[in-house]
């Protein structure tokens, strides 16, 4: 009972990070219909550009980590302004591929300017929370209540600000958002800063639970961010908080009682996810099916 | 536009694929060139020149695929890796004949593709790239956790892969690079072959109305699941094929050699050459290949410049320089060489009236 409750709550821990990771892809696809599937390598990036700053240029944790935020919306309005920009009204298998291919081009640059080895954010005092019988890394926890945090913070400024009206807006339609007087193209770039400076946090909080590692740290948030979108659905952002608690027990529960006996099933059990997922249930629990009319 | 004086009189004559004297006697030419090849060049390009039959084989399966039909595959390395697998399984450990395994590859690649196509029932677009994504890694995990003891106690699959017999016919050993060259560049003009037909058959119209309008196809009366499917099927059928050469061309096979990455650059491929004509797909795979060795040749010059950044360089060049091509393919001319070379026809055929283009 005890490894159940155990990976239960592991669960959830986790399942609130993934949701952070996938609700910068969220808050992109739903202004601009770009489905930024390079979220996973930005993270990778910033992860790597926050140990630059700690251990290269000393700077304290609680600075560089704000500094890796801001550098993140920056990165992420580069991306738009230098790749998607030019593509917007294009089909969007052409912005998919393009985020794809941006994706190797920022993995090439970070690996490129870290050479690519494996390093360590020591975000957090390591240690152990324990409640009972219980125990969980305090890493996981605070990053769970950051995670948590940002989420909610987010989800304020969409319902209550005046910007949030605007992305709201923005999504449910370009044209009329335009002949409203929003500026679209103003909109798109603002919520690719937010995505950029989610990923940011994203790249740090799991770069202090995992490593960071150009080859698998990218991948991992990218294959934990897709069953969350795809189960949550594109355009929802309580979906993805939702989708992402399921995820992450899932995979806990999972690697908790099938991992010893089929060995790697973790690695394996976010892509049949995603897969079952597309089967069952295309368009999520909370998503919209777009009815196309003649 | 048809050069100038061919006229069209007849109705087979307009479906025509090869339309004049010249075009059929440049034909046989540059079939013959193709094959003599092998008997000249050295290794090296023999070899660069086999893998580059590869990858047309394989483009031409995702041409059909996202070119004609328009369903995104960004797992076509895996399906290709599946076609590999199936010939180093049956050869190695079953003793089958190398050329009953050539369909047999192309089936079970096909089969596999038409199980992560089966989304499309519902969705469209993007989602059935992600689920060809998902693909990709289920079947390099497979790869990569199925490994036994073969008869002599050895263990294999798994990450160290599988080693393939040679290839023989009639008693004749076709290992060497040329005679290997030389049933590579046959594999490939048989798949050019079928697959510039298919585009004339009523399978190939519907799967071009298809990418057009979904809609509009369906109420025209396409069972769209059906051809979809079918697409799915016939472009993972290429992909197996394009395995079978791929296990034969490096004898043996590995997870390593299937990843993301490597079905990233097949679709890059496909765009760069351009998407929906098969000689876009020889474009992309020549210029593609002509790119990773022009990459090769630079690096180490590269390294001397820059000594302190040398094994970044080794891993994050090739990456870097293919990526930003394709970028700036898909965001100048998503419709690739192909339109480059059509545009180039258009201009010296009508050269000096440039106005008559309109």
């Amino acid at each position: 009972m005890d490894t159940f409750l155990g990976a239960l709550v592991e669960g959830i821990l986790h399942g609130g990070i993934y949701a952070l990771l996938a609700l910068g892809l969220v808050v992109i696809y739903k202004s601009s219909h770009v489905f930024n599937i390079a979220h996973g390598e930005i993270m990778m990036f910033l992860a790597y550009f926050m140990v630059f700053l700690v251990s290269s240029q000393d700077l304290p944790i609680g600075l560089s980590f704000l500094l890796v935020i801001a550098v993140g919306a920056g990165v992420g309005l580069a991306c738009e302004r230098i790749f998607l920009r030019p593509l917007i009204g294009k089909p969007m298998l052409i912005t998919f591929m393009v985020a794809l291919v941006m994706g190797i081009l920022i993995r090439s640059i970070a690996i490129l300017w870290h050479g690519g080895a494996p390093q360590t954010i020591a975000l957090f005092p390591s240690g152990y929370i324990r409640v009972g019988d219980l125990s969980f890394s305090s890493t996981l926890v605070w990053s769970f209540v950051i995670a948590l945090a940002m989420f909610l913070l987010f989800m304020l400024v969409f319902r209550y600000s005046k910007v949030g009206l605007g992305m709201r807006c923005v999504a449910e339609d370009h044209q009329t958002s335009q002949s409203l007087g929003i500026d679209v193209k103003k909109v798109f770039a603002l919520s690719w800063a937010i995505g950029g400076s989610m990923a940011a946090i994203g790249g740090v909080l799991l770069g202090s639970l995992t490593i960071v590692d150009s080859d698998t740290l990218g991948l991992f948030a990218l294959v934990r961010a897709l069953p969350v979108l795809l189960l949550g659905g594109l355009e929802s952002v309580p979906g993805a908080l939702v989708g992402g608690l399921i995820i992450g027990v899932t995979e806990i529960l999972a690697s908790t009682y099938i991992d010893p006996h089929i060995h790697g099933f973790r690695e394996l059990l976010p892509f049949i996810l995603i897969v079952a997922v597309l089967m069952i249930t295309p368009h999520g629990l909370f998503g919209l099916k777009r009815i196309e009319r003649v | 536009m048809l050069p100038s004086g061919v006229l069209t009189t007849n109705y087979e004559s307009d479906m025509a694929i090869v339309r004049t004297k010249t075009q059929w006697l440049l034909l046989a030419v540059g079939i013959g060139l193709l094959f003599s090849v092998s008997l000249f060049a050295s290794n090296y390009w023999l070899t660069w020149l086999t893998r580059v039959a590869i990858y047309v084989v394989a483009i031409l399966g995702l041409h059909i695929l996202t070119g004609l039909c328009g369903q995104f595959s960004i797992g076509h390395m895996a399906f290709l890796g599946v076609g590999a697998y199936v010939v180093a399984v049956l050869t190695s450990q079953l003793g089958l004949s190398g050329w009953l395994c050539l369909p047999l590859s192309g089936l079970a690649a096909g089969v596999v593709g038409l199980f992560f196509g089966l989304p499309c029932f519902r969705l469209k677009g993007f989602y059935l790239a992600i689920s060809t994504l998902a693909a990709n890694f289920i079947i390099v995990w497979l790869m990569e956790h199925f490994q036994w003891q073969n008869a002599e106690g050895l263990t294999v699959g798994g990450s160290v892969g599988l080693t393939v017999p040679r290839l023989t016919l009639a008693g004749i050993d076709l290992n060497s690079k040329s005679a290997f060259y030389c049933v590579a560049i046959a594999v490939m003009l048989a798949a050019t072959f079928f697959a510039k037909n298919l585009q004339r058959t009523r399978t190939g119209r519907a799967f071009v109305a298809i990418r057009d309008n979904e809609l509009a196809a369906q109420i025209s009366g396409m069972g769209l699941f059906r051809y979809k499917m079918l697409a799915f099927f016939i472009g993972c059928f290429y992909a197996g094929v394009a395995g079978w050469l791929w296990a034969y061309s490096i004898r043996s096979v590995n997870p390593l050699q299937f990843g993301l990455d490597d079905s990233i650059w097949l679709v890059g491929m496909l765009i760069i050459g351009g998407m929906g004509s098969t000689t876009g797909a020889f474009f992309g795979a020549l210029s593609f290949s002509l790119l990773e060795e022009f990459i090769d040749r630079i690096r180490p010059v590269l390294e001397d410049a820059f000594p302190s950044m040398a094994l970044q360089l080794n891993v994050a060049l090739s990456l870097g320089v293919f990526s930003i091509v394709i970028l700036i393919f898909l965001i100048k001319e998503p419709r690739g060489l192909y339109h480059l070379w059509e545009k180039f026809k258009l201009y010296y055929r009508l050269y000096p009236y440039a106005y008559m283009r309109e």
